[in-house]
C-alpha cells in the first residue's frame, strides 16, 4: 500500500526573527560555549598548582593572538549568559512580560553585554 | 532518538515524563539559586583574572594562597560546575531521550565533575601546599 508524504512541520528558517528569539538561542549558545570555556579556567589553574613551566606555556598559549580572541570571546559569552540570566529572573516574577517590554530586555540584554565586554576589555587589557 | 512517537495526547497527559517528574522542581529552583552566586563567581574571576593574567606562578600563589580569596574561590567553581552539569541537562532533555540521553548525562555529569575536581582541587592545593 502506498502511503501518501505526510505534511510536514515548517523549518526553523521560515519564522521571521525576533529578538526574544535570538536572545533564547544565544543564552544556550553561550550556555555551552562557557561549558566548554570552564576547562580553559581549569587548565589555567591547573598549571598553576604544577609549576612554573606549566605556567610559562599556558601563558604563552593564552598570550597569543588566537589565545585572546578565544578570551575575548569567553568573556562576552560569560557575561552575556549572566544579562540573559538576570532577564530570566526579571521574567521569573512574571514582570516585563509583555510584547513590547520583553522585546526592550531582550535588546537591553545584548546591548548591556556588548558594553560590558568592551569596557572589561578596555579597562583592563587594551588600556592597562 | 525518541523511543516512542509523542502525540498532543502524550503532551496533555500529566504522567507522562519529561525530563525528570520528581526531580525537574528541584532543578529549576538548583538553577535559578546557582546561577545567582555565579554572579559572585563572576565578580571574583574579573578580580582574580586582572590581577594575574600572564603572571608568573609565584604572583599566582601569593593572591591566590590567601585561604580567603582561595577558598571562596573554589567553593564557587565548584557552584560553577553543578550550574553547568544542570544546564546542560536541559539541553539534552530537548534533543535526547532513553539510553542515549543516559549515556550523554553520564558523559556530561564527568566533564563537570573533572572541572569542579581540577579546578577548585589545583585552588585548594595551592592555597594548602603553596
Amino acid at each position: 500500500m502506498s502511503v501518501r508524504a505526510r505534511p510536514t512541520s515548517p523549518h526553523l528558517q521560515i519564522y521571521r526573527w525576533t529578538v526574544t528569539m535570538a536572545m533564547s538561542i544565544l543564552h544556550r549558545m553561550t550556555g555551552i560555549a562557557n561549558y566548554a570555556g570552564m576547562a580553559l579556567l581549569a587548565v589555567w589553574l591547573l598549571a598553576a598548582a604544577l609549576g612554573q613551566d606549566a605556567v610559562t606555556q599556558v601563558n604563552y598559549i593564552f598570550g597569543s593572538w588566537f589565545g585572546q580572541l578565544v578570551l575575548f570571546g569567553f568573556t562576552w559569552s560569560l557575561v552575556h549568559h549572566m544579562c540573559g540570566g538576570l532577564r530570566h529572573f526579571v521574567w521569573d516574577t512574571a514582570a516585563m512580560m509583555e510584547p513590547d517590554q520583553r522585546e526592550a530586555i531582550a535588546w537591553a540584554t545584548i546591548i548591556a553585554s556588548v558594553i560590558i565586554t568592551l569596557l572589561i576589555w578596555t579597562l583592563f587589557v587594551w588600556m592597562a | 532518538m525518541r523511543e516512542s512517537v509523542i502525540t498532543t495526547e502524550t503532551i496533555a497527559n500529566p504522567k507522562s515524563r519529561y525530563g525528570s517528574a520528581n526531580a525537574s522542581t528541584r532543578h529549576f529552583i538548583t538553577q535559578r539559586v546557582t546561577g545567582a552566586i555565579n554572579i559572585l563567581f563572576l565578580a571574583l574571576l574579573l578580580f582574580i583574572v586582572v590581577r594575574l593574567a600572564g603572571q608568573d606562578r609565584a604572583d599566582v600563589v601569593g593572591l591566590l594562597g590567601r585561604w580567603w580569596i582561595g577558598v571562596p574561590f573554589a567553593a564557587l567553581i565548584a557552584n560553577v560546575a553543578i550550574h553547568m552539569r544542570n544546564g546542560m541537562r536541559d539541553t539534552l532533555e530537548d534533543y535526547l531521550a532513553g539510553s542515549m540521553y543516559r549515556l550523554a548525562m553520564l558523559l556530561n555529569t564527568l566533564f563537570c565533575l573533572a572541572v569542579a575536581l581540577l579546578g577548585a582541587g589545583a585552588v585548594l592545593k595551592i592555597v594548602f601546599w603553596g
